[in-house]
């Protein structure tokens, strides 16, 4: 059949695009392999041609990339990739989001970027090009294979955007719509998932791209060092790809916490997620990578460890990719990439690159050169410490992220954590003492010399920091009422971190800007952790639930951390009174109104209102958005849990709502929006004795009941339950209407065995009371965190700057 | 023996040590027969809200706590109690994991994780149908 309006044309170039770019990623390879080895003759004819091949496989790249754009702007939806991820009702600003929502998307923009990076370092990398590109374009051998999407002897390689249609997908071919011509017309897109819709969604996944491709620049050059049995040479032009890559990568997880604490009901800014774990284990490496690059070009002691940090740096990467997109991880974590069978694809690549490392790094191990022990007193023999507690923070991370791995292997089930409480528990037990040692190491290390310092000098150079450092300490503990020693520990070392390194900014830099890089950035890092310690220690969940509900009966799992608002009642909440407003219906948005008053002697003040909200998604569900209000030294996080999302213009107020029926027993009271429902006694209204009982008496039950508003006005109402006569078996239900509250209650049964009675009520939809269920959190001091990601930005650039210049 | 070789030793060692203990406290995957037997445990089971049965939700009494029936990969049936609001769209999803034990007859859960549908194709296509 001809199919009417579908652009064929556009997945042809597109994969045309993408067999060129694979094409000449192999050439590309083999060219600069050709050319780094010392032998060949035509050693610059094949380094020429391994350039141009690289430049082909980026406009390849870049052709994929367009390509792509251009169909998702266009509304390709005969392209599954085009359907599955945009639609035409998505905002435009939302194309992006939709371009790496999907495995393709974001494997062509990790490509991308490594063709952005590979094109600076072919100008830069002089010497080392050859060798350094062979390994770069290889990598891209594996990326450009993951969207080739054709068959090798029954196993599909990659999944290709431009070549899967929607009607020849396996899961739609015998949908009746493509039996027309002309399905086009008629045809949507599935849209994006809402929860992406979010512009963290368009600045978080190419942020955290860019900081996974710059790992590849050092790992290149590492492989290439080995390669060249050169272990000193590669380290000076890899410093500033490393400093820009630590700062890119930190900056991008960042942003992940800054999307989840903003736009996501985490509840927080880090949840030990297996895909954000999956994403700070190689910025933890990359970190401590950087630090014996510093201690291997001073002292030229530290190759074996300098080597192993860098190239397993780019291993975790591959590693977190692999449990992230094989589908390895299941239902355990939220944000784990849909499976799309590449499972053994995604092995191999990261096996490749795993044994290439480990070969080319046991290949030397003999050779390294000798190195004699540091002194106690040297910088190298701290820096060499901390880099060893930063790689046991990364394999602890690991290990406990990898538990479906180990469960595959070893055939155990150990499950990955899914409640809050345990992750924080785990990790906190250990990453918390991590915290205390690599802080107290920032503070002091940078006072000490290379080689070996005077121990006593160091000493007294700290003794202003240290000192200051532990009264805050004291402030903050008094301030903030710890008493865990941890925290107190961790508050100190943090704060030690921060005076220690301004106070050599002071006084050994003497304000020097160009070499401030290390300390501002080391300042920075330790208000993040000084930051996350007081927002996560000190948040208060002030919704906790404060009805007289017994919950005792559950045992030991109470959670209480949400609270039922009606409309217009007013509950306090720690500092705080606060008021359902209502809601209002925007779009695809419900908004629901909370607002917070103070109290003032005796009047309300309001103080802020916040607006979270219910996303409706008919196709992919329903998401809720929390709202937070910011102050400086706090913030006010309102989420909501549970609503009702039916809108009052959609019910009739005069006319009576859902029935409600329960069973219970004399003396028993329950609780709808407004009122209290009190069974106060049941009895047979007309006296029938035993001995006049015969076939045709007639028994009348009333349950007598209270009805008590909110006020306390009690109202009294007696539904009937009446057997007409024994005989028939005949049996109403009279129920009762209270008129002027707008309530009918009815006894509809008698269970005798259990001594109870099953009642029912109605209440009309104009009594009946809106109400949501919140959470309403306080985060105290989360902007410290924020200010020492700034800092930690401007420190990294200060330093990559220096260092650029410092090459020239 | 150089300094740092024996830094090096004592660090890992204690790392080891941590690493194992919390690998051995870590809660495991199940299903809800061997929740019962073994009712002191935490457990994770998966399985599938049934959507027959009755779930129950009734914020006015308690916005904290919901009950409903699930099915796990054995096809045992069982009452959950979570302590829990109830989630966004939670009758659609299609697997859910709950973390907790046995207790009575039923299976009082802390925690609940549900695969949503949105990251799944559902195949089902959006027609105009103007």
């Amino acid at each position: 059949m001809e199919y009417i309006g579908e652009h064929l044309w556009a997945g042809q170039l597109g994969n045309l695009f993408v067999i060129v770019s694979f094409v000449a990623a192999l050439l590309s390879t083999y060219a600069y392999f050709k050319s780094s080895k010392e032998t060949e003759e035509h050693k610059d004819s094949w380094s020429d041609l391994g350039r141009l091949a690289f430049r082909i496989h980026s406009i390849g790249v870049v052709g994929v990339v367009g390509m792509l754009f251009f169909m998702l702007l266009n509304n390709y939806f005969e392209y599954h990739y085009v359907w599955q991820h945009s639609s035409k009702s998505l905002p435009i600003r939302y194309v992006f989001s939709a371009f790496w929502e999907g495995q393709e998307g974001s494997f062509i923009l990790w490509s991308f970027w490594h063709v952005i990076l590979g094109n600076l370092l072919i100008r830069s990398a002089k010497n080392w090009e050859s060798t350094v590109m062979t390994v770069f374009s290889s990598v891209q051998i594996f990326l450009t294979s993951m969207i080739l999407g054709v068959v090798v002897l029954d196993y599909k390689l990659g999944s290709n955007p431009f070549t899967v249609l929607l009607r020849e997908h396996p899961q739609f071919q015998n949908i009746p719509l493509f039996s027309s011509e002309n399905y086009l017309e008629k045809l949507d897109g599935r849209g994006l998932n809402p929860l992406l819709q979010n512009y963290w969604m368009t600045i978080h996944p190419p942020t955290l791209f860019l900081g996974f491709a710059s790992t590849l620049v050092p790992f290149a050059f590492a492989i290439a060092g080995l390669w060249k049995r050169d272990y000193q040479g590669w380290i000076k032009p890899v410093l500033p790809w490393t400093i820009f890559g630590v700062m890119v990568l930190g900056i991008g997880i960042l942003m992940g916490g800054a999307w989840a604490y903003e736009a996501l009901s985490f509840g927080g800014f880090w949840a030990w997620d297996p895909v954000e774990n999956a994403s700070l284990v190689p910025w933890i490496t990359f970190v401590g990578a950087l630090h014996v690059m510093h201690v291997q070009k001073t002292r030229g002691n530290a190759a074996p460890t300098t080597f192993a940090m860098t190239i397993f740096t780019f291993i975790l990467v591959l590693y977190s990719t692999f449990l992230t997109r094989s589908g390895i991880l299941g239902e355990s974590s939220v944000h784990a990439f849909t499976d799309l069978g590449m499972y053994g694809h995604l092995l191999s690549y990261l096996m490749f690159f795993f044994a290439l490392g480990l070969t080319m790094f046991f290949i030397n191990l003999k050779k390294f050169p000798k190195a004699e022990d540091d002194a106690f007193s040297s910088r190298e023999f701290w820096m060499f410490v901390g880099t060893l507690v930063l790689a046991l923070s990364a394999i602890h991370i690991t290990i406990m992220t990898s538990k479906p791995v180990i469960n595959l292997i070893f055939g155990t089930k150990m499950a990955l954590d899914i409640g809050a409480q345990e992750r924080f528990d785990i990790y906190h037990s250990f990453q918390i003492p991590v915290v205390i040692v690599i802080t107290s190491m920032i503070a002091f290390t940078q006072f000490l010399k290379y080689k070996k310092s005077d121990g006593k000098a160091v000493f007294r150079k700290l003794a202003i920091s240290s000192l200051s450092a532990l009264i805050i300490t004291g402030l903050f503990t008094f301030a903030f009422d710890y008493t865990n020693p941890y925290y107190i520990l961790m508050l100190f070392s943090a704060m030690f971190a921060i005076t220690g390194n301004i106070e050599y900014l002071i006084r050994i830099l003497k304000g020097n800007i160009n070499k401030a890089g290390s300390s501002i950035a080391h300042i920075g890092f330790a208000l993040i952790m000084l930051g996350a310690l007081l927002s996560t220690s000190k948040s208060i969940v002030i919704s906790e639930n404060s009805s007289s509900i017994d919950l005792e009966s559950l045992g030991d799992i109470k959670n209480n951390e949400n609270i039922l608002l009606y409309q217009n009642d007013t509950v306090k909440l720690q500092d705080y009174y606060v008021t359902f407003i209502g809601k209002r219906k925007e779009g695809v948005n419900i908004f629901y109104d909370v607002k917070y008053m103070k109290k003032i002697d005796s009047d309300y003040i309001t103080e802020f209102t916040l607006s979270p909200r219910i996303q409706l998604n008919p196709q992919m569900g329903n998401v809720a958005e929390p709202d937070t209000r910011h102050f400086l030294y706090k913030d006010i996080y309102t989420h909501v849990t549970y609503a009702d999302l039916s809108m009052p213009a959609d019910t009739d107020p005069d006319k009576y709502g859902e029935l409600a029926t329960r069973q219970m027993k004399v003396g028993e009271s329950f609780f709808t929006s407004n009122f209290k429902y009190q069974l106060d006694s049941v009895f047979v209204n007309n006296k029938v004795s035993i001995d006049s009982l015969n076939d045709s008496t007639r028994i009348e039950v009333v349950a007598q009941f209270s009805v008590i508003d909110k006020i306390g006005n009690i109202s009294k109402a007696s539904p009937m339950y009446v057997i007409e006569n024994i005989d028939s078996g005949k049996i109403l239900s009279i129920p009762h209407e209270l008129e002027e509250a707008g309530v009918i209650l009815s006894l509809n049964k008698i269970i005798p065995s259990e001594n109870k009675y099953e009642i029912s009520v109605r209440e009309k939809n104009s009594v009946k009371n809106d109400f949501m269920v919140m959470k309403a959190i306080q985060f105290p001091m989360i902007n410290v965190l924020w200010i020492g990601c700034f800092l930690f930005m401007v420190g990294c650039i200060i330093a990559m700057i220096n260092r650029m210049q410092a090459n020239k | 023996m150089k300094k740092t070789h024996i830094i090096a030793i004592v660090i890992i060692a204690v790392a080891i040590g941590v690493i194992t203990t919390s690998l051995g406290n870590a809660s495991t995957y199940g299903n809800f027969t061997e929740a019962f037997d073994n009712p002191d445990s935490k457990i994770q089971v998966v399985g599938y809200f049934n959507k027959e049965k009755e779930l129950v939700y009734e914020p006015e009494i308690d916005p904290n706590l919901m009950s409903f029936y699930m099915t796990d990969k054995e096809g045992k049936e069982c009452k959950v109690v979570l302590n829990q609001s109830k989630p966004q769209d939670f009758e659609r999803s299609e697997e859910i994991v709950l973390k907790g034990k046995a207790v009575g007859e039923e299976f009082h859960a802390t925690d609940m994780l549900m695969k949503c549908p949105s990251k799944y194709n559902d195949g089902n296509l959006q027609v105009y149908t103007d």
